[in-house]
């Protein structure tokens, strides 16, 4: 009823009524948009999330090895951290970002570049060497795996993000926006209602009066033809109740 | 006659040594120590042996390698014992098997300097037993050329340094082949110095010294493979003592892939073992290109630990003394090694590593 | 063993002994080399008193030459295997006994000696008993001095094997004892060479009046 809920503030016209009515469907337009864009993007989500799992998991798995492989190095050579800090020259393994497009959600994607050759190919050439290159291939898939992994990582936070926002518009459109535009149109359709029961009460009223009036007339001329009476003031205080009642503009008329 | 006068001098520390050696731990003691699932329990397990309580006083999460150094103290600790009651020529023994130590220190400075970091922070990360009084003395030097002017002056490695290499050297070679040369000169030295003591710690001596320059060579050779290092320079790396030398070292100067390496090595009888199991499944483990040769290294490794063994066998000898700290360190590559697997709940690799008893 | 010190100790001695010996030679003076001269002009006192320096300092050299040897071990191992000290004292005792050894015959030896008059001293048995001391006194000694290092050496690889392995102590301590043997067979030795040697006695001549000097060599003056 147009009394329960909120509505919007307007005018029970019709202009507003037929704004009101392309409102709604535009609401409800945007909402089946909405909510298939939350689909698309959750479909997503949860590929990027069983992703996420699998390379994290895959990680731990992969940095054991790295870190197993450089005790291995420890074993065979000794403290080779120095050597290596001072002779890396340029880096050898780089991460480049660029971006994709999933339903107007841009996510940035990390991509691994591998330089071929290294500064430090002659640790541990007495001994150990091939330790070192060992820890260094495993090292080098362990990054890319971390590289993937937060570049999955970064889509999930993002689209998280996104999705929840859709889900808020969605929520809200379908439980505030739309229901208010419900509630207006009600309510304006009433006030239109009432307005013409008013009008066609009025109308009858006034028929009455204008009846009432042409009887006494015919009346005051029977009787001016006959005594002339005056007319009773009982009629004319109920004609002013009645138009007192109809004034009252009260909203919480239940008909 | 060595038996004559060699208690002379050495008997007290061959003796100590002796007693030492009798401390490096035993299988059911490696039994045990893999057996523990923390660091904690492994603590514990240590304490039980000659260790004792050498971790007793350091806070709970314990690394791997506060264990390693720790250990790296107390056989410090020891070596030093026996150093300042030595005389010569045990001395000089000795000071012989702390110069590839000094080796590896004058190698770190020489990086820092190049790098032109402060080389008064290397000096912690010097090994302890490479340490020689002079050398802060090394870190003033603020170039490559007075480095190397100190090095002549200061150090007792002078020797090799002067006749391998120039102070240009340093500026243009990699490290790694400037290490190699002066460790090659190093151990030719060392062999000529244990010819000069006589039999028997020549022949213990030699025993070792060419097999860890046969190492060298192999492991050299190897993994100079697809790298810069070109065949020339890579001959001029091989010590020239050892099993393979002269005619494997040429003959390695020269291959290019590993299955040349083995053949060359399958001359000498008691190398073909380390390249025999590797061929078996070699031909599979060819595409990782990886599995053959660090099964290589376990194997030298291993060689090393028997022939070190052996020394012992021998009485009146000095060779004690050099195979006492190579088994040590051995032992303390094997004690982070267990270490490293229990932290890294890595269970199944925790037996790799070579026991010495 | 160099290759020069073994040319020093050994060539150049025997060099000089040539040299020596071509020089009186040519000389004319060849007929210093007299060997019997020398035997007989020397004084029995002075060899047996050389006899018997030689048995005890030769057996005292011995065993403190092993207890050199096993001691520097014993001590050496003791740092670490505390009990092996206690045990290993018999390796020192064996070799202590080379020295009592030693010290026995020295004894006995010295009892042989007398005062005699030099001129009634040079009589055949007077010679016998100093050659006999003398020689007995080397073969004593010498047999301690090999006795003494070779239980020295043992000991001390005793002492290192007991150290690394306590099973292994009873083994090698057998084999010490029958180095430690070797010096029994030198004392029982050198007893028998004196058996028949007797005491250093003043010449009695058997005609009475007759010239009292007990000359039985020209060379004796």
């Amino acid at each position: 009823m147009s009394g329960v809920g909120a509505r919007e503030n307007v005018f029970a016209t019709r202009m507003a009524l037929t704004n009101t009515k392309l409102r709604l469907k535009g609401a409800q337009t945007g909402h089946s948009l909405l909510a298939k864009k939350r689909d698309a993007l959750t479909t997503r989500f949860r590929t990027i999330l069983r992703k996420v799992d699998e390379a994290k998991r895959k990680m731990g798995r992969v940095m054991q090895l790295a870190s197993f492989s450089m005790a291995e190095v420890t074993y065979a050579t000794g403290d080779i951290a120095y050597l290596v800090q001072e002779q890396a020259k340029q880096a050898t393994f780089r991460v480049r970002a660029k971006q994709e497009n999933v339903s107007g959600v841009v996510l940035p994607a990390f991509e691994v570049d591998r330089v071929a050759g290294s500064d430090f190919n002659l640790t541990g050439l007495g001994r150990g060497g091939q330790q070192v290159t060992r820890a260094k291939e495993v090292y080098a898939k362990a990054i890319e795996t971390l590289v993937e992994l937060a570049s999955l990582q970064t889509a999930f936070t993002i689209l998280d993000e996104v999705i929840r926002a859709t889900n808020r518009r969605v929520n809200a459109i379908e439980h505030i926006v739309i229901p208010r535009l419900e509630n207006t149109i009600k309510y304006i359709m009433s006030e239109l209602d009432e307005m013409d029961r008013e009008e066609f009460f009025r109308l009858k009223k006034v028929q009455g009066k204008k009846k009432r009036d042409t009887a006494a007339r015919d009346a005051a001329q029977a009787a001016k033809s006959a005594a002339a009476p005056p007319p009773t003031a009982d009629e004319d205080r109920e004609a002013e109740l009645a138009t007192n009642l109809l004034s009252s503009k009260d909203a919480d008329v239940i008909f | 006659m060595e038996a004559l006068f060699f208690n002379t001098d050495t008997g007290y520390l061959e003796a100590i040594v002796r007693g030492y050696k009798a401390g490096i731990l035993a299988q059911n003691q490696y039994a045990n120590l893999t057996q523990c699932e923390t660091l904690e329990d492994f603590r514990t397990q240590l304490s039980a042996t000659d260790y004792s309580n050498f971790l007793a006083n350091e806070p709970l999460p314990i690394s791997t390698s506060t264990i390693a150094d720790k250990a790296t103290q107390i056989l410090v600790d020891q070596f030093n014992y026996l150093r300042t009651n030595a005389v010569e020529p045990l001395s000089k023994f000795l000071d012989y098997i702390t110069y590839a130590y000094m080796i590896d220190n004058v190698v770190l400075l020489i990086t820092g300097t190049l790098h032109e970091r402060d080389t008064h922070e290397l000096l912690e990360r010097c090994h302890p037993l490479g340490v020689f009084d002079t050398m802060p003395a090394l870190c003033v030097a603020t170039n490559v050329e007075e480095l190397f002017q100190s090095v002549l002056v200061e150090t007792p490695l002078a020797p090799y340094f002067r006749d391998c290499l120039s102070a240009s050297d340093l500026d243009d070679l990699n490290i790694e082949i400037i290490r190699n040369t002066v460790y090659k000169a190093y151990l030719e030295d060392f062999y000529e110095f244990c010819t000069s003591l006589g039999s028997p710690t020549s022949d213990v001596m030699h025993r070792i010294l060419s097999f860890e320059a046969d190492r060298r060579t192999i492991n050299i050779t190897i993994n100079s493979f697809n790298t810069e290092l070109g065949k020339e320079q890579r001959a001029k790396l091989f010590p020239a003592i050892g099993r393979l030398f002269p005619e494997g070292n040429n003959q390695l100067a020269k291959a290019d892939e590993l299955d040349q390496v083995r053949q060359i090595c399958e001359n000498i009888s008691e190398y073909r073992a380390f390249f025999s199991d590797t061929s078996s499944h070699g031909n599979g483990a060819a595409a990782d290109g990886l599995g053959a040769p660090s099964q290589l290294e376990d194997h030298f490794f291993s060689t090393e630990v028997h022939l070190n063994k052996l020394a012992f066998l021998q009485q009146f000898q000095y060779g004690v003394f050099y195979s006492y700290m190579k088994l040590k360190e051995q032992e303390i590559r094997n004690l982070t090694w267990i270490a490293e697997c229990i932290a890294q709940d890595a269970k199944d690799r925790i037996q790799d590593f070579i026991p010495i008893f | 063993m160099g290759y020069y010190t073994s040319y020093y100790s050994y060539g150049l001695p025997s060099f000089l002994v040539v040299v020596l010996a071509l020089y009186l030679l040519f000389t004319g003076s060849g007929e210093a080399f007299n060997i019997g001269r020398f035997l007989e002009e020397t004084s029995p006192y002075a060899f047996a008193a050389t006899g018997i320096g030689l048995c005890i300092g030769l057996s005292v050299l011995g065993a403190g030459w092993g207890i050199m040897v096993t001691g520097s071990s014993i001590l050496g191992g003791g740092v670490r295997a505390p009990r092996i000290t206690t045990k290993n004292l018999i390796s020192i005792i064996f070799c202590e006994v080379v020295a009592i050894y030693g010290v026995i015959i020295g004894i006995v030896y010295s009892s042989k000696l007398g005062a005699v008059p030099d001129r009634l001293l040079y009589t055949p048995q007077n010679y016998f008993t100093g050659f006999a001391l003398f020689w007995g006194g080397i073969t004593v000694g010498a047999c301690n001095l090999l006795c003494g290092i070779a239980v020295g050496i043992t000991g001390s690889t005793a002492a290192l094997a007991d150290a690394a392995d306590p099973n292994l102590f009873v083994k090698i301590l057998v084999v010490e004892v029958f180095g430690s043997i070797m010096g029994l067979f030198g004392l029982i030795v050198g007893l028998l060479m004196v058996g028949n040697a007797g005491d250093f006695t003043e010449y009695v001549p058997e005609v009475a009046g007759a010239a009292a000097n007990a000359v039985v060599s020209p060379y004796v003056y």
